[in-house]
């Protein structure tokens, strides 16, 4: 290994380890020899210390960066074939809220709505007419409505006066507190009616100023500028199927008021609907 | 016979190291396929992997001290590779010094111990900054702490045992020759490196992989709701999500300030808490009590915003219980540290539609139900690279947050 230190001096110059084992490792008869020549003994017990450490070492080496080679391959292996099981793991995605009611029927109809309506596409226009909706809907007027019974607690029936498009105070608070209530849900719904007393293009054009009175005043109120692309109108004359008494049950703005059939139906009814499109 | 008997314990403290040291760099490679892996975690080598989420051999391992290099190679070369290494060459040292005995030069055993004060230092540097820095003590590492220091015990048992037993003639030898610790340097050096070197020379390409993780399809907010949080030197934008009472947020944050890149980010936070009380994309609750704090965060505004947050995750572990409580004792606690005003605006409806316009935010960006997520740009960087690869990541990506 060295002849650094002559820790075993003796008389004569020890030659070097590389005068005596020049590129060999030592032999049994040098450590032979060792025994009976102390200092030569040294020189070649250091040299088999030295070969022996560097021998296990080097082994350990190799062996090290062989598991090092593996382990850094082996994860060159998972990022190019990644395990099955991983890669079927879905990752949840951020999305808008989906409620069990939003069946398929309940989507045909709001998508239909929406793509008529212009809040889908780039339709300039806003809201639907009656007509429309009879075209596009295709089902009956009595299953139009039913489609809305899961919305009786998360929306509300606004009421207004007969043949008034005004939202009273009550109605503007409840339209508030809905609107504010948004959760997970991408469109607002309102559906306009009116009741059956007058013509029926009167209470065409009434159930139209309703509707819009609900927008207008969801406009002023919020200042959203995501409004338009949220808001379905959708306004119904008195040809279509009117509410039954039965909805006086629902939400209304104006619970402490006797509720009647013509009440119910000089309204609109505004919600959020957590569906996804 | 004594310096026999303490070249056998350097062996065995040298062997030792070297088996902690292969499990820690075991637990790091594992991780180079970007996937999560649990570690191991224990003073029994072989003994099986932790998973728990908060051990402390995976917060040694994700923090910034784990490695060097991280921005040039995804997460960095690995301390404990030259450990490996260097543990390596003392097993081989060992064997020298216990065949060798009294044959040897007389600079061996000095040699030895001198070398051995390399992974002594080494080991103080890492104790050091696991008890200040990291608050814990990995196991792995402090196994490696005491092979470390059994083996500089042992060779300097091994240097007294061997003068001791030194003939008058053996040790009045005169001269100190250089060669012995000047080869033994350089055997230990190439040793510690060869592996580092192996390791460097197979990594993958990372570059391709780090921009496959999705985009912000809509990166204005168009309520301008987000919180914009105010830093030093904002030189790149960049769009977070987190939730105040998520650990790995909290980990994350305390990542990008550690490595000063937080301050070099012009930052839009956006708060996103997995709680279902206001995150309609959760059937339960991942962390009840996220929504008060994300609301606190955000009435704190542009102006106290990042120390509300900051705040909400260094007294993470008792807002969590707290959480678990409802959402009264949360208000009291924020009304106790940031103010009746800052309660009563988290208890306002106006905050709660702001929050809501947050988490459509996320919604409308389809971005994954997780956090913390940071976005470049619209780029979004991937998770797996937001730990072990996010130097390496914002190298490439952003290298100016990361020049001085």
């Amino acid at each position: 290994m060295s002849n650094d230190n002559q820790r075993l001096p003796g008389p004569q110059k020890t030659p070097s380890p590389d005068e005596v084992y020049r590129g060999r490792v030592p032999s049994a008869r040098d450590i032979l020899d060792a025994g009976r020549d102390p200092s030569r003994g040294a020189e070649a017990g250091g040299r088999l210390a030295a070969v022996s450490g560097a021998a296990v070492g080097f082994a350990l080496l190799l062996v090290v960066s062989g598991s090092v080679a593996s382990m850094v391959h082996g994860a060159k292996e998972r990022i190019a074939h990644p395990a099955s099981v991983q890669a079927a793991q879905a990752v949840a995605v951020a999305d808008d809220a989906e409620a069990p009611y939003c069946t398929p029927a309940f989507k045909q109809v709001l998508q239909r709505v929406l793509n008529a309506c212009g809040l889908v596409g780039t339709e300039q226009r806003r809201g639907c007419q009656p007509a429309d909706v009879k075209t596009f809907a295709s089902i009956s007027d009595d299953d139009f409505n039913a489609l809305f019974t899961p919305l009786k607690d998360r929306g509300a029936v606004l009421m207004f006066d007969d043949a008034s498009d005004v939202l009273d105070e009550g109605a503007k608070k409840l339209l508030d507190e809905r609107w504010l209530d948004r959760k997970g849900a991408r469109y607002f719904f309102v559906v306009a009616r009116a009741s059956r007393d007058g013509t029926v293009e009167r209470n065409r054009a009434l159930s139209h100023k309703r509707a819009n009175s609900v927008m207008f005043h969801l406009k002023e109120s919020f200042q959203d500028p995501e409004l338009d692309n949220h808001v379905g109108l959708l306004w119904l004359g008195s040809e279509f199927a009117q509410l039954s008494n039965a909805y006086c049950e629902w939400p209304h703005s104006r619970e402490n008021k006797h509720c009647t059939p013509q009440d119910i139906n000089r309204s609109a009814f505004a919600s959020w609907v957590d569906c996804r499109l | 016979m004594r310096a026999k008997r303490a070249a056998l314990l350097a062996l065995i403290a040298a062997a030792l190291g070297l088996v902690f040291s292969a499990y820690s760099t075991y637990d790091y490679a594992v991780q180079l396929d970007r996937q999560v892996h649990a570690v191991h975690c224990s003073f029994i080598p072989g003994a099986s992997v932790s998973t728990d989420a908060d051990n402390p051999c995976k917060a040694a391992l994700f923090s910034p001290f784990s490695a060097i290099f991280r921005a040039t190679y995804w997460g960095g070369v690995p301390i404990s590779l030259f450990g490996l290494g260097a543990f390596v060459f003392f097993v081989g040292f060992a064997v020298y010094v216990w065949v060798g005995d009294r044959r040897l030069p007389r600079s061996a055993y000095p040699t030895f111990l001198a070398l051995t004060l390399g992974p002594l230092a080494a080991s103080v540097v890492m104790f050091t900054i696991s008890v200040t820095q990291l608050h814990a003590l990995c196991k792995l590492c402090v196994g490696t702490y005491v092979a470390s220091i059994a083996l500089v015990a042992a060779a300097g048992l091994g240097l007294r045992a061997n003068r001791r037993e030194a003939t008058p003639a053996e040790s009045e030898g005169v001269g100190v020759g250089w060669s012995t610790p000047v080869v033994a340097l350089a055997a230990l050096g190439a040793c510690a490196i060869a592996p580092a070197l192996v390791y460097v020379d197979l990594l993958p390409d990372y570059r391709p992989l780090l921009e496959k993780c999705g985009k912000l399809a809509m990166p204005v907010d168009p309520h301008h709701g987000l919180i914009k949080i105010p830093t030093a030197h904002p030189v790149r934008a960049v769009t977070l999500f987190e939730d105040p009472l998520c650990p790995t947020c909290r980990v994350f944050h305390e990542r990008l300030v550690d490595e000063g890149v937080f301050e070099r980010l012009d930052v839009t936070m956006a708060m996103f808490p997995l709680d279902s009380d206001c995150n309609w994309m959760l059937d339960r609750s991942l962390h009840p009590g996220a929504c008060v704090l994300a609301k606190a965060v955000i009435c704190g505004g542009t102006e106290k915003g990042r120390a509300v947050l900051e705040w909400a995750y260094d007294e993470q572990d008792v807002l969590r219980e707290l959480g678990k409580q409802g959402a009264a004792p949360l208000t009291a606690k924020i009304s106790d540290r940031w103010g009746r005003d800052l309660a009563t605006c988290v208890a306002s409806k106006q905050v709660s539609v702001q929050l809501n316009q947050h988490l459509h935010f996320a919604a409308n960006n389809h971005v994954p139900v997780s956090t913390p997520q940071m976005f470049l740009g619209d780029q979004r960087v991937c998770d797996e690279d937001t730990d072990l690869g996010l130097k390496y990541t914002l190298a490439q990506l952003a290298p100016e947050v990361l020049r001085e």
